[in-house]
C-alpha cells in the first residue's frame, strides 16, 4: 500500500472542531478505526478520501494532495459509504460500474465494456441492465463494491459496511472483504469484526485514544466502552 | 422506470427518434392556424389509422393517452357552448386532440434512451458554453434514479401518517421528504466527488 | 458543482415523487396536487438559477416519455394543449420565485418563501399561462381567464402560503440546505 499520512490535520465544521489535530502514517494492509458516535470517524474517512479540506494540515497518498490532487486521489483510494443508496448514482448497474470507469479517462464504449467484464468475473452478467432500486440491500452494497473495485485503487476505505446487514450476508460480505488484494481502511463500531487486522485506531473525541495491533487495542477499547454504558 | 414507450416494436419505432420529433414540430406549425373542422377531422382520423397500425395494444393505449385530455375537452366545449360560440370551440378540441394524439403517438414509439441521447446531442453546442453535454446527460441519469426512490419514500410518509391519523394525507409530508431529499443529495454529491466528481 | 449538480437533480425527482402522491388534503380539507409546489419550491430552496435548471430537468424527462406528471401523464401529448402554457411557465415561475427570495433576504425565511411563491408561482407563472391560452385558442383575456385560471387559483394560493411554511420547516432543519439563503 502506498503511505498514507495525516500531516497536523485538524477539521472544523459549524466553528465546532470535529477532528484532530491528528498526524498519522498509515501503511499496513489491514487497518480498523474503532470510535463512539461522533468521535470522528467518518471526518477521518473524509478526509482521508480527500472529499473535505482539512482547516489545517494536509492529508497524502504518496506525495500527493488527497485534497488538491483528485486524480492521484481517485486511482489511489475507493470509498464504500455506510448507505449504498447514497453512493449508487446510476439507474442501471452497469451505467453505475461504468460511471467510475469513464472517470478515469476510459471512453464511453470501453467504460461500457469494463462494466460488462466486471460483472462476468463476478458471475453477475445477467445484473447489467437491472435497476438498481429492484436490488436488495445486500446486493446494493455488493454492487458499490463492484463499482469501487472496477476503478482498481490501491486501498478501499469502508464506513460501517456492515451496518443494517442481515447474518449471512454480513457473512458473505466479510469473506469477500477479506479476500481483496487491496489495501482495506474500515471504520466500524463492531471490534470483532477487526480481530484479524494487522492495526487498530481508536478515535475519541475527535483524536486518536489509542493506536496499535488488535490485541492490545481492542480490550482497551470495549473495556472503556462498558464502562461508559454503566454511567 | 415505468415509461410511456410501447414495448412491442412496430415499424415507427425503428424510424430515427429526430425526424419523429421533426415531423411533429411540422405537424404543429401547420395545424396550429388551421380552422376548418373538416381538415382537422380528417388530420385525426389519419392519427388514429398510425395507433391503430400499432395493434390493439399500442391503440388502446394511444386511447389512453387522451384520456386527461377529456376534462379539458368538456370545460372549453361546456364554456363555448355557454357564450355560444360552439364553432370555435369544437375546432380548438379538434386541435387539441389531432396534435396530442401526434405527440403521444411518438412518444409511444420512442425509447427513453433513444430520445435522451437525441436531446444529449442536439445539446452538444452547448459545449461551447461551457456546459458539457457529458454533465446534462448525468443530471437525467440521477434524476431517474432519484425519483423512484423518492416517490417510495413518499409513499412511506403517506402510510406513516395513515398509521396514526384517520384524516388524508396533508401537506404535513412534503417538508419532511424534502428534508431526507436534501439529506441524500448531500451523500450523493460527496460519493459523486469521491469517484471524481464532475468535469 | 457535484453539489449543485446532485440538488438540481434531487429536486427534479422531488417534483415528480410529488406528483405520484395521492392528492393530499389541507387543514381545510381542500384537496389539492402537491406538484406545483414542488416547482415553487424549487425557487424558494434553490435560488432563482438551480430552481429553474430543476423544474426544466423534470420538465426534459416528462417530455422524454416518463409518466410524472400529477395524475400519471406524460409524453410530448401534454406540451400540445392548450394549458402548456403552465408547463412553459413552471421554469419561468421558479426563476422568478428563486429572485423574489433573494430579493427579499432581509425578512424571516419562511415569510419571504411564501410571498416569492405568490409573486413568482402564482403571478409570474399565470402571465406565462393566460397568455399562452388566447394564443392556444383565440380566445379574449376574460374568457382565458375563466377557463384557464380561476380554476385554479384557489388551489394555487394554498400552496404558496404552505410553500413558504415548508421552506421555514426546511431552512430550520437543514439551513446550508436553503441555496437561495446561503
Amino acid at each position: 500500500m502506498p503511505q498514507i499520512s495525516f500531516d497536523d490535520v485538524s477539521l472544523s465544521l459549524d466553528g465546532r472542531q470535529v477532528f484532530g489535530p491528528v498526524s498519522l502514517s498509515l501503511r499496513e494492509k489491514r487497518i480498523g478505526v474503532v470510535g463512539q458516535n461522533g468521535a470522528g470517524k467518518s471526518s477521518f474517512l473524509r478526509l482521508m478520501a480527500g472529499l473535505v479540506k482539512p482547516d489545517q494540515g494536509q492529508v497524502r497518498i504518496g506525495d500527493a494532495d488527497v485534497y488538491a490532487d483528485r486524480k492521484a486521489a481517485l486511482a489511489g483510494i475507493g470509498v464504500i459509504f455506510q448507505n449504498p443508496d447514497h453512493q449508487i448514482l446510476f439507474p442501471t448497474v452497469a451505467e453505475e460500474i461504468a460511471f467510475g470507469l469513464a472517470q478515469l479517462g476510459a471512453s464511453k464504449a470501453d467504460a461500457k465494456a469494463g462494466a460488462l467484464h466486471v460483472l462476468q468475473e463476478q458471475d453477475r452478467s445477467d445484473w447489467a441492465d437491472r435497476a438498481c432500486y429492484t436490488l436488495s440491500g445486500g446486493q446494493r452494497h455488493y454492487l458499490c463494491l463492484m463499482a469501487v473495485l472496477a476503478m482498481k485503487p490501491d486501498v478501499i476505505l469502508l464506513d460501517e459496511p456492515y451496518a443494517g446487514l442481515d447474518i449471512p450476508t454480513s457473512a458473505r460480505l466479510h469473506r469477500q472483504l477479506a479476500g481483496l488484494a487491496q489495501s482495506l481502511v474500515m471504520i466500524t463500531h463492531d471490534p470483532r469484526t477487526l480481530d484479524s487486522y494487522d492495526r487498530v485506531i481508536w478515535l475519541d473525541g475527535g483524536v486518536v485514544a489509542a493506536d496499535g495491533p488488535p490485541a492490545k487495542v481492542l480490550p482497551q477499547f470495549e473495556s472503556e466502552m462498558a464502562r461508559r454504558a454503566e454511567c | 422506470m415505468l415509461s410511456l414507450t410501447l414495448e412491442r416494436q412496430s415499424w415507427a419505432h425503428r424510424i430515427p427518434v429526430g425526424w419523429k420529433l421533426a415531423a411533429l414540430c411540422g405537424l404543429t406549425f401547420f395545424v396550429f392556424p388551421l380552422e376548418n373542422i373538416a381538415l382537422l377531422t380528417l388530420g385525426i382520423g389519419g392519427v388514429g389509422l398510425l395507433c391503430a397500425s400499432l395493434g390493439r395494444v399500442g391503440f388502446t393505449a394511444s386511447l389512453r393517452g387522451l384520456r386527461p385530455i377529456l376534462w379539458f375537452a368538456v370545460i372549453i366545449l361546456g364554456y363555448h357552448l355557454l357564450v355560444g360560440r360552439i364553432g370555435q370551440g369544437l375546432g380548438i378540441v379538434l386541435r387539441m386532440l389531432l396534435l396530442v394524439g401526434a405527440a403521444n403517438f411518438v412518444t409511444m414509439t420512442s425509447r427513453l434512451s433513444d430520445m435522451m441521447n437525441w436531446v444529449i446531442w442536439a445539446l452538444s453546442p452547448l459545449r461551447r458554453l461551457g456546459i458539457p453535454p457529458e454533465r446534462i446527460a448525468l443530471a437525467f441519469a440521477l434524476m431517474i434514479r432519484f425519483t423512484p426512490v423518492l416517490g417510495q419514500r413518499a409513499a412511506h410518509l403517506a402510510q406513516a401518517w395513515r398509521a396514526r391519523s384517520n384524516r388524508r394525507v396533508g401537506v404535513g409530508i412534503v417538508a419532511p421528504l424534502a428534508v431526507s431529499a436534501l439529506d441524500d443529495a448531500d451523500h450523493v454529491a460527496e460519493a459523486l466527488r469521491a469517484r471524481g466528481g464532475v468535469r | 458543482m457535484e453539489r449543485n449538480i446532485v440538488y438540481i437533480a434531487v429536486f427534479a425527482a422531488v417534483i415528480a415523487a410529488l406528483g405520484l402522491l395521492p392528492k393530499l388534503t389541507l387543514i381545510s380539507g381542500i384537496p389539492i396536487t402537491a406538484q406545483s409546489m414542488g416547482i415553487m419550491l424549487c425557487g424558494t430552496i434553490l435560488g432563482a438559477r438551480k430552481g429553474a435548471l430543476a423544474v426544466i430537468l423534470f420538465l426534459a424527462l416528462v417530455a422524454l416519455g416518463l409518466p410524472l406528471l400529477a395524475g400519471g401523464r406524460g409524453g410530448l401529448g401534454v406540451f400540445t394543449t392548450p394549458w402548456a402554457g403552465f408547463l412553459f411557465g413552471f421554469p419561468v415561475a421558479a426563476f422568478a420565485t428563486g429572485l423574489m427570495m433573494r430579493w427579499l433576504r432581509g425578512a424571516r425565511v419562511g415569510v419571504s418563501a411564501g410571498i416569492a411563491a405568490v409573486v413568482g408561482g402564482i403571478g409570474v407563472l399565470y402571465a406565462v399561462a393566460v397568455p399562452y391560452y388566447m394564443a392556444m385558442t383565440g380566445a379574449g383575456l376574460v374568457d382565458a381567464i375563466v377557463t384557464a385560471m380561476l380554476p385554479f387559483l384557489a388551489g394555487d394560493l394554498v400552496k404558496a402560503v404552505a410553500a413558504g411554511a415548508i421552506t421555514g420547516a426546511i431552512h430550520k432543519a437543514r439551513p446550508r440546505a436553503v441555496m437561495s439563503r446561503a
